[in-house]
C-alpha cells in the first residue's frame, strides 16, 4: 500500500493592501500553524518611472524630482544628487553650505528613525510608544522647519550651496528643540531596553547574523546592528562630515532589539554632531556659480541615508540634461533578509521583521530588464514604455 | 402583568437597549481614556453610538464560500447571550431581572458564547485572516477560561453559594474580597481583558498580522452586532468583578464609581502593554496565571473547609 502525505499550504498574504504595510508590496508566507515554512516577496507596485523622467529635465529641476524620491529622506537623495554633480561639474559648495547640508541631514535623521521607532511599536502592538515617539517628532519637523520652511520636502539643496542661511537665532531655537529632544531620546532607550512587554517581542526575535549580514549585502542601521561596521558617513566621509564626523554605533547580536537600540544610540550621536557644527559653524557663503551644462564624464556619489547607503550613479553627455542617472536605494539590498529571516519565526513576528529594516517600498522601486534576448531591447524610450504599459494592463484586465 | 416585566426586563432594561446603550458608553469612556493615556484626544461622546447607527445602515456583505445561514446568525449568537447573560446579573446596583441557584455558571458561560461566535464566524469564511485570528481565539479561550472562572469561584466558595445575589450580598456584608482575594481580583481583571481581547491580549485580532482577525469579513449589520456584544460583556465582566470584589450590590451611584474605577485600570494595562504573541499568551496564562488562581483556590478551599469542620 502506498499512501503519499500530501500537506495543504496554508499561504498568508500580506499585500498589496494590508495594515501592515504603509506602502503597496506583497509577500506570500507559508504558515504551519502559526510559523512561517517559507517566504516570498514581490516587489514593483508602486514604480514611477522617475530615473526615466529625470533624462526629460534640465539638471536643476532634477534636484525637485529626487526630492520627491522619498518623502522621509528627501533631505538625502537632493543632497547625494547635488553632491554628484557637482562631482561632474568640478564645483565645490562652500563650507558653510556643507555644514548646513550636514545640519539637516541629521535632523532628518532623527525625524526618520522616530518615525521608524513609531512604526515598529505599532507593529508590536505598542500603540503608546507609537503616539509618544511620532508627538515627539513633531519637535523636529518643526525645526527643519525653522531652517528650510518646509516639513516635509524640506528643498534644503540647490547645486552649488544651499537655499537658506541658518541664522544664530534659528540656530538658538534648534538647539532649544534638541535639549528636548535628547531628554526623550534617553527616555525611549530607557524603554525599549527595559520594558519586559516590549522587550518579548523584541529580544532574540530575526536575528540576523554578521555571516548572514555580509553574504546579503545588508547596509545601513540594519547591518551595524549586526555588528558590520558600515557607514558611508564614517568610511567615505562626504559634504562636512570630514570636518564634523559622527562615530560609528555599532551593535553585535543582531536582533530586533539591537536594530532598536542603534538606531536611538544614532539619534544620540545625530544631536550631538548638530551641536557641534551650530556651536562651531564656518562663516562665509552659502552657494557657487553651477554651469549651465555639466561637463561630459560620469560619476558615482555615496551617502548615508537613514535606512543605510544609498548612492546615485549620473552620467552626462555635457549636455543641460543628465544622460542616465540611477538610483540604488537602501531597501533593496536590506529586503533580501526579510524573506531570509521569515521562514521559522512566529506569525506574529512577521510585521516586526519586515518594520526592522525600515523598508521604503516607493523609493526603491525601479525596473530592470534582465532578458535581452527575448525582446531584442537594450534601450527602452518613452514610447515603448508607454506600450508596454498599455498592453500589460490589457492583458491583466482581459480586454 | 408578568409577562409584561419579562418583556421590559429583556428589551428595555436591565437588558435590551439600555444595556446597548451601557456598552456603547463603556466602551467610549474606555476609548477616551486609553487615548488620553497615549497622549491623543480621543473620540467624542457619541462616535461608538455613531458607528454603530452606520454600520446598522451598511450593505452586509456576505463573502462567497461562506455559510449564509450560519454567517448572519453568529452575530444575532453573540448578542442574545450577551444580553440573556445581564438578566442574571444585578445591574446598576440594583437586583437581578432573574435569579436561581447555580446562575453564576449560566452567566460565565453565557459570556463565553461571545468568543466562540467570533470563532466560529472566522472558520465560517475562507479568507486567511479569519482562519487564522479564529484559530487564535480559541486558543485563548482555553488559556483564560479556566483561571477566570476560578477567579469568580473565589468568591463563591467563601460565600457559600452559586448564586450571583447571594455572593454578592455576603460581599457587601463582609471585607471587601479584593483585600482578602487580591490574587483572585487581578485574574479576574486580567481575565476580562483576554475575554474581550483587549490589549495585550490581542492577538486574534492584531490589525498589523491579520488585519481584523475572524471578523475581517464582517462589515455591516452583523459586525455592528459584534460590537454590541462587546460593550454588553464589558459592563457585565466589570459588574462581576465589582459585585465580588468591591463589596456587593450597594447603590446606583457607588456601581458607576467602581466600574469606572476598574475600568480605568483596565485602559492603564491596554496603554502599558505591548501585544503578546499567541504562544506567549499561552506561557503567561498556564504558567504563571493559572498557577496563581490554583493556589489561591487551594488556599480558599483549605481555608472553607476547616472553617466548616470548626
Amino acid at each position: 500500500m502506498h499512501t503519499s502525505e500530501h500537506r495543504e499550504q496554508f499561504i498568508v498574504p500580506i499585500g498589496p493592501q494590508h495594515p501592515a504595510l504603509k506602502e503597496p508590496g506583497h509577500f506570500e508566507f507559508t504558515v504551519d500553524g502559526e510559523t512561517v515554512t517559507a517566504a516570498s516577496a514581490r516587489l514593483g507596485y508602486a514604480h514611477r518611472g522617475i530615473e526615466k523622467a529625470c533624462e526629460q529635465r534640465t539638471w536643476v529641476q532634477n534636484l525637485y524630482l529626487f526630492e520627491r524620491v522619498c518623502g522621509i529622506c528627501s533631505h538625502i537623495h537632493a543632497t547625494c544628487y547635488a553632491a554628484a554633480v557637482e562631482k561632474l561639474a568640478g564645483v565645490e559648495a562652500p563650507p558653510r553650505a556643507q555644514a548646513i547640508r550636514e545640519v539637516v541631514a541629521e535632523l532628518e535623521r532623527i525625524h526618520s528613525h522616530l518615525l521608524w521607532l513609531g512604526v515598529a511599536a505599532h507593529e508590536a502592538g505598542f500603540d503608546t510608544l507609537f503616539m509618544y515617539t511620532w508627538r515627539d517628532r513633531e519637535t523636529v519637523m518643526d525645526l527643519l522647519e525653522v531652517i528650510t520652511g518646509n516639513r516635509v520636502n524640506y528643498s534644503a539643496n540647490i547645486l552649488g550651496g544651499v537655499k537658506n542661511d541658518i541664522t544664530p537665532e534659528q540656530s538658538a531655537e534648534v538647539l532649544k528643540g534638541l535639549d528636548f529632544l535628547e531628554k526623550r531620546i534617553q527616555h525611549y532607550l530607557h524603554v525599549v531596553q527595559n520594558d519586559e512587554f516590549f522587550l518579548q517581542r523584541t529580544r532574540g526575535i530575526g536575528v540576523t547574523t554578521k555571516e548572514m549580514a555580509e553574504r546579503l549585502g545588508i547596509v545601513g542601521p540594519t547591518a551595524r546592528a549586526s555588528g558590520v561596521a558600515r557607514d558611508v558617513r564614517v568610511d567615505s566621509p562626504y559634504i562636512a562630515y570630514p570636518q564634523f564626523p559622527v562615530n560609528m554605533m555599532v551593535e553585535e547580536s543582531g536582533d530586533l532589539e539591537a536594530r532598536t537600540v542603534i538606531r536611538i544610540k544614532e539619534l544620540t550621536e545625530s544631536c550631538r554632531v548638530i551641536r557641534q557644527i551650530l556651536e562651531n559653524m564656518p562663516e562665509g557663503e552659502i552657494e557657487t556659480k553651477m554651469p549651465r551644462r555639466i561637463k561630459e564624464g560620469e560619476v558615482l556619489m555615496r551617502v548615508e541615508a537613514p535606512r543605510g547607503e544609498l548612492w546615485y550613479f549620473v552620467k552626462s553627455n555635457g549636455g543641460e540634461k543628465p544622460e542616465r542617472v540611477h538610483v540604488r536605494t537602501p531597501t533593496i539590498p536590506n529586503m533580501a533578509s526579510v524573506v531570509a529571516l521569515a521562514v521559522g519565526h512566529q506569525l506574529a513576528d512577521i510585521p516586526m521583521i519586515l518594520a526592522g529594516i525600515d523598508p521604503c517600498f516607493s523609493c526603491q522601486d525601479r525596473a530592470v530588464i534582465v532578458n535581452y534576448a527575448k525582446g531584442g531591447h537594450d534601450h527602452w524610450t518613452w514610447e515603448d514604455l508607454r506600450r508596454y504599459g498599455i498592453e500589460y494592463y490589457r492583458k491583466q484586465r482581459r480586454v | 402583568m408578568n409577562n409584561i416585566n419579562g418583556l421590559i426586563a429583556l428589551l428595555l432594561f436591565p437588558s435590551g437597549l439600555f444595556i446597548m446603550a451601557g456598552g456603547l458608553a463603556y466602551q467610549w469612556i474606555d476609548r477616551k481614556l486609553v487615548a488620553q493615556l497615549q497622549n491623543r484626544i480621543g473620540p467624542r461622546w457619541f462616535q461608538p453610538f455613531a458607528d454603530v447607527v452606520k454600520l446598522l445602515v451598511k450593505e452586509e456583505v456576505i463573502p462567497e464560500g461562506a455559510n449564509p445561514w450560519l454567517f448572519q446568525a453568529m452575530p444575532i449568537l453573540a448578542l442574545a447571550s450577551a444580553l440573556t447573560a445581564v438578566l442574571y446579573v444585578p445591574m446598576f446596583g440594583l437586583r437581578a431581572a432573574y435569579s436561581f441557584p447555580g446562575d453564576l455558571i449560566v452567566t460565565v458561560y453565557l459570556m463565553s458564547v461571545l468568543t466562540i461566535s467570533i470563532a466560529l464566524a472566522g472558520t465560517n469564511t475562507l479568507t486567511r485572516f479569519s482562519l487564522v485570528g479564529a484559530t487564535r481565539a480559541l486558543t485563548q479561550l482555553f488559556c483564560y477560561e479556566a483561571p477566570f472562572l476560578l477567579a469568580l469561584l473565589g468568591p463563591a466558595i467563601a460565600a457559600g453559594s452559586w448564586q450571583i445575589g447571594e455572593i454578592a450580598a455576603y460581599a457587601g456584608k463582609n471585607w471587601w474580597m479584593i483585600i482578602t482575594q487580591p490574587v483572585g481580583f487581578f485574574i479576574a481583571m486580567v481575565g476580562l481583558m483576554g475575554k474581550l481581547e483587549l490589549p495585550p491580549f490581542d492577538a486574534p485580532e492584531a490589525e498589523t498580522e491579520i488585519v481584523a482577525g475572524a471578523l475581517t469579513e464582517y462589515s455591516g449589520r452583523g459586525y455592528a452586532l459584534f460590537r454590541l456584544a462587546q460593550g454588553v460583556e464589558l459592563i457585565v465582566g466589570l459588574t462581576l468583578i465589582s459585585l465580588f470584589y468591591l463589596g456587593g450590590i450597594s447603590n446606583p451611584l457607588f456601581f458607576i464609581v467602581k466600574t469606572l474605577c476598574l475600568l480605568f485600570i483596565l485602559a492603564a494595562l491596554q496603554a502599558l502593554l505591548t501585544r503578546l504573541r499567541i504562544d506567549q499568551t499561552v506561557g503567561l496564562w498556564w504558567r504563571f496565571i493559572a498557577v496563581l488562581g490554583l493556589l489561591q483556590f487551594l488556599a480558599i478551599a483549605i481555608f472553607a473547609t476547616w472553617r466548616w469542620i470548626g
